[in-house]
């Protein structure tokens, strides 16, 4: 990598400051290592933000519980609230990578990570993402791609956490130009659904905070396929939260991860949802109304079903029943 | 019959190794471990291009890099590019970070081509771009061998099937990566290697560096296995000999795991289109298979376990009255195939008992049976009735595609056959034996993770009447007598034999000069402090009688797969093996347990990507190159037929030969279709059950 300056700050001023326009944030490293040591992106200062004071934690309110964004993925998996509260959540974070990774990884950093796409990541193609003229994903090997995008980079979005927490209409808190910001989970990726250069809506010194969801969805669930069985990206995620009042869907949300650079919901499908019993037919036609507009590509047309199937089993899951 | 001891004490035992406890605890150096004094860090610059002429290398710039302490070319003056990764040039220094800025300050002038091709298909078009000038990609019309009449025979079946099977391009990816650390002096040149053969690597940089052998010393002591593409020295290790003597310093030059995808063998790719025929009894009458693959630019580059080529055996262990076979290598621009755990045999395998289990459908036979009326050898009769009882084949067989419910069940079944294994008839070593009793073995063989240290000190403490602990055992040094490489499943066969009479030779000189009838057991430490002051010496060598070769060896495997997301879940195997005397039961099993992993992550998860458009491999990491992970494997049965007659024959190579045959089976047993091409993906088993919509052009 290339050489580089390191500061660990103590309060988010400071942060700020030294990030500039040049430096970057460095929380648990996972991502940005190797991206460094790639020499995929190159940072004048890396500002280690792990001593920043009280994004450590996970707080419990009454309607809404707050995780910093300091908090790393192993804590939200062990957190037996969190499983009680928010199980899709825990298991979301329990699917993330290994060990090791988990216990390291947090939770800004794992919103903030970048494309994972193996033209990005290779440090021999100079793809859209990376300043140069095409996306080689689009009629090259795109297993791994998306079903939907806005732009013609096809990169996915695959932060597990931003699956499940769209579904649980969580906010992330953004420190910009000094002020706090709330910002929507599809708020937090829409410049990647518009632009080919971005991984998400931050700028470089924006910072998040924390994460807030609310408590109003009690049920939740999460579900991902792989190729393999553990420590392995998911090729689909799906996410869905909602209440159930008198046997009845109360505002549901579904949304399926790794198939679009921003987390896939579509409004049709949840208010469909709304007040409906679940079962197998509202399941399915919940899927299809999700995946109506896919556009898949030469290898990555398999998501289809992949994903319709796993629609299926995380709204079931949410009856409690399997 | 062979001359091995009737009744056995050790042999056959499950002995731990003998170097176990040095292992875990991290006392043991690996090669990659090695700190020679004053070592600097070496590394290599590869080609970013798939295709280029390279018309210089200035490395000046590289040199001036503070902490660098060398810089040497691949080559002096123009050369070729034939894939992206090919070696350019070599920089020494100080740290890893100093080596890296000095890769990019090297200055290549290129003319970059943009005619390559990395994909076989494409490479055997007539308009395809030419990876070598001289010629075609293919030959041009490969000549078919031919037995019998095949035209009529197919005319003579009640049940013809036609299969197109294939196979990836599989990475060697031991848990070491390749690489020494070599130190070259006036003296001569010391290299710490990561090899499966000192000898081989010895004679391969003395002949690179126009060395005489006597010069030229190589260690292994401990290393981290080798799988058919560390017999040579290499480029990297010619590289850090250079390295070594302008630094005046010694060069550790490890790859990494990415140089280690790219330029370093590979297991060649398979298209098998195969035709069988049988009789209504099942009765095999007519086989007709046509081959491709790619060895990358070529095959067998520095193989030295030979190998390595596109070719595989057809009909695999069956013989069929009428047959004709078609194969041919197709260049692409990519890294070239080295010698891979039984070359040509996982391919082979998978290939034709894919198609054996078409044709039991077609025919509506159990698989099984159709194996037991065709399989002309009466070892793996014996071991596929073994197999089924233990695995339950009949209890748990039902046709193709019969499992109810969305997650399906289904077991399939595979054969190998390895036509190597025997001993290599160089073999010497000496064992030097103390008055106070303790005794050491040299053997210049070398223990590449198989366990030959421990092979030896059974078969020592056997002969001898003692512990294996009581046997020092030192390998890995070209310093010691002769030994062999590590391939072929040949090392338990060549080692056996000259420790056997080693100690013969050892017990008829003790019992001279001690003048006791027996020295072994409890009368060896009496026998020898009558040795008096000096140490006995003595040197064996390979007998004849006491190894065999050719193993053969069935796996039964049984899966489940959800029908939705098209996940594979591996539930159990059975591997029944048999390979001679068994020397040490639990090395045994760990290297079944091993080839049967290796072959699940064929069947099922490991694929070189390359990208058509820009000739580079996209999955040169573990994140993308999707090896099995302990989560994946399944419960591992071993069955052993144990074999003393036979004498020594080895077991690395057949344990990998028929699992993903066995895995691609089960799953068309499970869903009833068959997916035609491994790695097994979700993506293929949803296709394969017709569930995906067609691609959308933007
Ligand atoms: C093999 C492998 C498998 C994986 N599988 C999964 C998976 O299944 N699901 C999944 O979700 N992830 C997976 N990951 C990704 C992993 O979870 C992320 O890399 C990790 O969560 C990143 O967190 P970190 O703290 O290490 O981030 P860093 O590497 O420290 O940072 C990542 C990026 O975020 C920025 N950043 C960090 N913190 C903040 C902040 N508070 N505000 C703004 N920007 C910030 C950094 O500047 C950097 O750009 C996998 C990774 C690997 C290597
Ligand atoms: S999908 Fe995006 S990141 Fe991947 S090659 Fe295309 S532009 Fe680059």
């Amino acid at each position: 990598m290339k050489s580089f300056q390191y500061a660990t700050v103590h309060s988010t001023a400071s942060a700020r400051e030294l990030v500039a326009d040049k430096g970057a944030y460095l929380a648990g490293g996972n991502d940005l290592l190797g991206l460094l040591k790639e020499y995929l992106i190159s940072a004048d200062t890396l500002v280690n933000i792990k001593s920043l004071p009280g994004l450590n934690k996970i707080e419990h309110g009454r309607n809404v519980w707050t995780i910093g964004s300091l908090v790393t993925v192993a804590q939200i998996e062990n957190d037996a609230d969190i499983k009680k509260t928010f199980p899709g959540l825990h298991e979301a974070a329990a699917d993330v990578a290994s060990q090791q990774i988990r216990n390291v990884a947090t939770v800004g950093g794992n919103l903030a990570q970048h494309s994972r796409c193996w033209y990005f990541r290779h440090r021999d193609t100079q793809c859209l993402k990376k300043n140069g003229d095409l996306c080689y994903a689009r009629n090259g090997e795109n297993r791994y791609h998306s079903l939907f995008t806005g732009n013609s980079c096809i990169s996915p979005v695959v932060s597990s956490l931003a699956t499940i927490f769209t579904s649980l209409d969580a906010t992330a808190i953004v420190l910009r130009d000094g002020k706090e910001t709330r910002m929507s989970m599809a708020e937090l990726y829409q410049r990647a659904w518009e632009n080919p250069l971005a991984h998400n809506s931050l700028s470089n010194t924006d910072l998040i905070l924390r994460v807030e969801i609310p408590t109003t969805r009690s049920r939740s669930a999460y579900l991902q396929a792989s190729d393999k069985h553990a420590f392995d990206w998911a090729l689909v995620s799906c996410a869905a939260a909602t209440t159930i009042e008198g046997g009845k869907l109360k505002s549901p949300r579904v949304t399926l991860g790794s198939i679009s650079p921003v987390p896939h919901q579509v409004e049709a499908a949840n208010s469909f949802l709304d007040g409906k019993v679940l079962d197998d037919a509202t399941a399915t036609h919940a899927a299809d109304l999700i995946l109506k507009d896919a556009k898949p590509l030469e290898h990555n047309a398999y998501k289809v079903p992949l994903a319709h199937a796993l629609i299926r089993r995380t709204l079931l899951k949410l009856k409690g029943e399997v | 019959m062979s001359n091995w001891p009737a009744e056995t004490k050790v042999i056959g035992q499950s002995t731990p190794r003998i170097d176990g406890a040095v292992k875990v605890t991290g006392k043991a150096r690996y090669s990659s471990d090695i700190q020679a004094v004053g070592w600097l860090y070496g590394m290599i610059l590869r080609s970013k291009w798939p295709a280029a002429k390279i018309s210089s290398v200035n490395l000046d710039k590289a040199r001036q890099i503070p902490g660098i302490k060398a810089a040497v070319p691949v080559r002096d003056g123009a050369f070729t590019i034939r894939y992206y990764g090919e070696e350019i040039a070599a920089v020494c220094g100080t740290s890893k970070q100093a080596c890296l800025d000095a890769l990019r300050a090297i200055e290549v002038v290129a003319d970059v081509k943009h005619e390559f091709v990395v994909n076989e298909r494409e490479a055997l078009k007539e308009n395809s771009a030419r990876v070598w000038d001289s010629g075609p990609n293919a030959p041009a019309n490969p000549r078919p061998r031919e037995n019998g009449n095949v035209d009529k025979a197919f005319s003579e079946c009640d049940a013809v099937i036609e299969g197109f099977y294939s196979t990836p391009v599989q990475i060697h990816n031991p848990m070491e990566t390749m690489g020494n650390t070599v130190s070259w002096t006036e003296e001569g040149l010391t290299a710490w290697s990561s090899t499966q053969g000192i000898s081989s690597v010895r004679d391969g940089l003395a002949g690179a560096l126009k060395l005489d052998h006597s010069k030229v010393r190589v260690i292994t002591e401990y290393m981290g296995g080798g799988f058919g593409a560390k017999f040579g020295a290499g480029v990297e290790g010619v590289l850090a000999a250079k390295l070594s003597k302008e630094a005046k310093a010694p060069v550790r030059l490890m790859l990494t795991r990415f140089d280690q995808a790219l330029a370093v063998g590979n297991r060649p790719s398979s298209f098998q289109k195969i035709k069988i025929g049988a009789k209504a009894d099942g009765t095999l009458h007519a086989f007709e298979g046509e081959n491709y693959g790619t060895a990358g630019i070529g095959a067998g580059g520095d193989s030295g376990g030979g190998g390595g080529g596109a070719d595989i055996p057809m009909p695999y262990i069956y013989k069929v009255p009428n047959t004709r076979v078609k194969q041919s290598e197709v260049a692409v621009n990519a890294g070239a195939a080295r010698a891979f755990r039984a070359p040509g045999h996982p391919p082979g395998s998978y290939g034709m008992e894919s198609a054996m289990d078409d044709l039991a459908a077609k025919l509506g036979m159990d698989p099984l049976e159709l194996r037991l009326k065709n399989d002309p050898h009466p070892i793996r009769q014996r071991e596929y009735k073994l197999g089924a009882e233990k695995f339950g084949w009949r209890e748990k067989y039902k046709k193709p595609g019969s499992s109810p419910g969305v997650v399906k069940t289904g077991i399939g079944c595979a054969g190998a056959a390895w036509p190597a294994g025997g001993g290599d008839r160089g073999t010497q070593g000496d064992a030097q034996i103390n008055p106070d009793g303790t005794i050491e073995f040299r053997l210049g063989v070398q223990d590449i993770g198989t366990g030959t240290r421990t092979v030896i000190a059974v078969v020592a403490a056997e002969l001898l009447g003692l512990k294996p602990e009581q046997i020092t055992v030192r390998v890995g040094d070209t310093n010691f007598p002769p030994g062999p490489g590590s391939g072929g499943s040949t090392t338990a066969a060549s080692v056996s034999p000259a420790v056997f009479d080693i100690c013969q030779k050892a017990l008829a000189q003790l019992q001279t000069q001690s003048g006791l009838a027996d020295a072994r057991g409890e009368n060896w430490f009496a026998a020898c402090k009558k040795l008096g002051v000096s140490p006995l010496v003595v040197h064996g060598q390979w007998q004849p009688n006491l190894s065999a070769d050719r193993a053969c060896g069935v796996q039964f495997a049984e899966v489940e797969v959800d029908t939705e997301t098209g996940l594979v879940t591996l539930k159990k195997v059975v591997a029944v093996h048999d390979c001679g005397l068994i020397i040490d039961k639990l090395t045994l099993e760990s290297q079944i347990n091993g080839g049967v992993i290796m072959g699940m992550g064929y069947a099922l998860y490991e694929e070189r990507v390359m990208d058509d458009l820009s000739g580079v491999m996209l999955n040169p990491n573990f994140e993308t190159y999707k090896l099995p992970g302990i989560a994946d494997v399944p419960d591992i049965e071993v069955v052993l037929i144990n074999m003393p007659e036979r004498g020594v024959i080895g077991i690395g190579e057949p344990a990998t030969v028929p699992t993903a045959g066995a895995i691609a089976n089960a799953v068309f047993n499970a869903i009833g279709v068959r997916v035609g091409s491994l790695p097994i993906t979700p993506a293929k088993i949803l296709a394969a059950l017709g569930k995906v919509p067609p691609a959308v052009s933007a």
